[in-house]
């Protein structure tokens, strides 16, 4: 058994993979807010952009219309079946 | 020292049939020569206008060598080798010759300094690359050949009937920034035509139908070229048109969109191609130093770790045979050095630190923030989030992992040949490198660089899109599940529409034609047609057979007389002889 299976199979570690996961979104949104304040690093173009973890809400935001809208406009629209262009 | 000047496009070309003629450990050895000499060929290239040639009071240029062709340059010729690289283990010659005149077509359109030459490689591109299609030799990758050259040819006319016009009104073939004659005919024409191969929707469809159906190999070499040749094209020509902006930024959310519903795991690495060159599109129409040092980035990187994960997805292919996400999982248990691979690949196309898109996306999305677009900035951004969201997670995670069940099971592969995990492992460096160290690509490109991608700010805020991204994609795994559907596109109008035209028109087109047409017909063609026969035919009858018959008759009589003396015996010739002998003498005589 390879080392990523080990990971992946037993439930223990994947719940400690998943923990970790999370430890880490946490993480990021920290340092996004608190890091600007005591570097006073780059320059938005955007006041937007200085919005307290601007990057994690739009990310989140952004994946879930993306999946949203794309998979509304397929069932209403655009998938077909895959014999569709079959004579 | 002096070499003269070599075209690398022509050493691709023209090396390509030496390939056929050699065999086994040679032929494979000059698989990799031909294209590294292609590369050593660009690197000695200097700066200035090369070959070129006088035709019709024209000055066609073969080696327009500045900055943006040499950047273009080198990553088209490391492209063909490390394409090369991958294919090495095919047995099929027509495969690497089209490869090659393919990836020296993309030379010289990048190195063309005059419309001619671009449109003779341009349609030497299109053509060879069709039979890396063509070659899967299944019904489905010919039809999608056919129609993939179909559109190309359609392009190319467009181009041919630009630069016609073109050359028409201004007397020069020259190929320059065509801000000058922004409106025009030609001026649209040519754009169209580039826009066209730069798979911009509504003309893009061809990418996603081809690019699925062909060979394993020739797919990762179809990646590099076509598109980004047109990007290099629109950065000479076009720089600065602001409806480029507009369509790069609209691509790059399309493709994205689109690959949420593929299913086939190659047809959804195409539509990132889209997706991709949507910024370099919009780069370039914004057109500041920034945002076209923006898009040649964006367009060097692009292309090899685009290449890289169409070689993941393809050695699954390869090993497995199976294309389809819905039916795959489980992989990373048989095919793990595949799946890192791959993952770097995934990682850098999605911008995150320390890999190649993060250093080259950045410019062009920092260039729509320099110029206050905050809309496009925000789309190009949300493209971002959605090319994680695919190349990064849902496709691994169908592929490599997801559920396992015993169909997949009997599917399952090995590791592919070695060849391609070098070609694949050479790709991945090369996208790790330019990450780490930026400095290396920035200092090639055609504008002074002054930008530096790894700000705090950066840095932070692309970590926070990337994680949430994920965090999105894990609660919403379930209505991501793919699906076995294709998604209709624009080239449901010429896979479909015409057909249903062709229908819809056949039965009036019909009456039409035994009616209205078939009484027009009558009357100004089969009539007088007929009277002139008619005519013809008597002064056929009267003049010209009366005359033969003449003619045949005086020769008969002719021949009457003829018979008398040539009557056969020797002896009367020879008395014939003596009498005219005898004759001459009497005349001779007296006319003394």
């Amino acid at each position: 058994m390879s080392f990523l299976e080990r990971q992946l199979e037993d439930p223990v570690r994947f719940a400690r993979i998943k923990r970790g996961f999370y430890v880490g979104l946490v993480v990021v949104v920290l340092a996004e807010i608190v890091l600007p304040l005591v570097f006073h690093g780059g320059h938005p173009h955007f006041s937007f952009e200085g919005f307290p973890a601007w990057g994690s809400i739009y990310g989140f935001v952004s994946c879930a219309a993306i999946i949203v809208v794309s998979k509304l406009i397929g069932k209403a629209w655009l998938m077909r079946r895959e014999d569709h262009y079959d004579d | 020292m002096t070499i003269g000047w070599v075209h690398p496009g022509l050493v691709l070309i023209l090396g390509a049939w030496v390939l056929p003629f050699l065999k086994g450990r040679v032929k494979r050895a000059a698989m990799l020569v031909v294209p590294a000499a292609a590369l050593v060929a660009c690197l000695l290239m200097t700066r200035g206008t090369h070959g070129v040639v006088s035709v019709l009071g024209q000055d066609l240029v073969f080696g327009r060598v500045d900055g943006t062709s040499l950047v273009f340059s080198y990553v088209f010729s490391i492209m063909a080798f490390l394409g090369m690289v991958f294919a090495l283990h095919v047995e099929d010659d027509s495969q690497h010759v089209a490869a090659l005149t393919y990836a020296g077509g993309a030379l010289g359109v990048t190195l063309a300094g005059d419309f001619l030459s671009l449109y003779v490689f341009w349609e030497l591109m299109a053509v060879s690359s069709v039979l890396l299609v063509w070659r899967r030799r299944e019904p489905s990758a010919v039809a999608a050949g056919f129609r993939y050259l179909l559109v190309h040819v359609v392009g190319g006319l467009v181009l041919l009937a630009g630069i016609v016009i073109h050359w028409a009104q201004t007397g020069s073939l020259a190929f320059g920034d065509m801000g000058a004659f922004s409106g025009g005919i030609a001026w649209t024409l040519i754009l169209v035509a580039f826009l066209l191969n730069a798979a911009v929707p509504p003309l893009g469809a061809w990418l996603p139908d081809a690019y699925p159906e062909a060979t394993v190999t020739g797919a990762v070499f179809m990646t590099a070229f076509t598109t980004k040749s047109a990007v290099y094209a629109l950065i000479r020509g076009f720089a600065g048109t602001e409806i480029l902006v507009w369509l790069g930024a609209f691509m790059a959310v399309y493709g994205v969109v689109y690959a949420v519903l593929e299913n086939d795991a190659r047809r959804l690495l195409a539509y990132h191609i889209i997706s991709q060159v949507g910024y370099m599109v919009c780069g370039v129409g914004i057109g500041t130093e920034l945002a076209i040092n923006g898009a040649t980035a964006h367009a060097f990187a692009h292309i090899l770790y685009k290449a890289l994960l169409f070689m993941g997805a393809g050695a699954v292919l390869h090993t497995t045979g199976s294309r389809k996400l819905s039916e795959m999982g489980g992989l990373y248990k048989t095919m793990p050095k595949t799946l890192g691979l791959y993952m770097v690949g995934a990682f850098a196309i999605s911008a995150v630190p320390l890999f190649s898109g993060f250093v080259s996306k950045s410019m062009v999305v920092s260039a729509a923030g320099e110029t206050h677009r905050a809309v496009v900035f925000l789309m190009l951004t949300l493209a971002s989030a959605g090319t994680f969201l695919h190349t990064g997670l849902k496709l691994p995670y169908y592929m490599f992992f997801g559920r396992d069940s015993a169909r997949t099971q009997e599917r399952r592969g090995r590791e592919p040949p070695r060849n391609m995990l070098v070609a694949m492992a050479l790709a991945a460096a090369a996208c790790i490198v330019i990450g780490v160290f930026p400095g290396l690509l920035y200092r090639h490109l055609p504008n002074p660089v002054d930008y530096a991608p790894y700000t705090l700010q950066h840095v932070t805020s692309t970590l926070g899109l990337l994680c949430f991204t994920a965090l999105g994609f894990f609660l919403l795994l379930k209505h991501l599940d793919p699906e076995p559907t294709i998604s209709l596109d624009t080239d449901w109008f010429y896979r479909r529409g015409a057909a249903a035209f062709v229908k819809r028109i056949q039965r009036p087109l019909a009456r039409f034609e035994s009616g209205t047409v078939g009484e027009i017909y009558e009357l100004v063609i089969r009539r007088p047609v007929l009277g002139v026969a008619s005519l013809l035919k008597r002064f056929d009858s009267v003049v010209v057979d009366s005359a033969l018959v003449g003619v045949g008759r005086s020769t008969e009589s002719l021949a009457h007389v003829l018979k008398t003396a040539a009557s056969g015996h020797a002896q009367h010739y020879g008395l014939l002889m003596a009498a005219g002998l005898l004759a001459l003498v009497v005349l001779a005589m007296l006319a003394r």
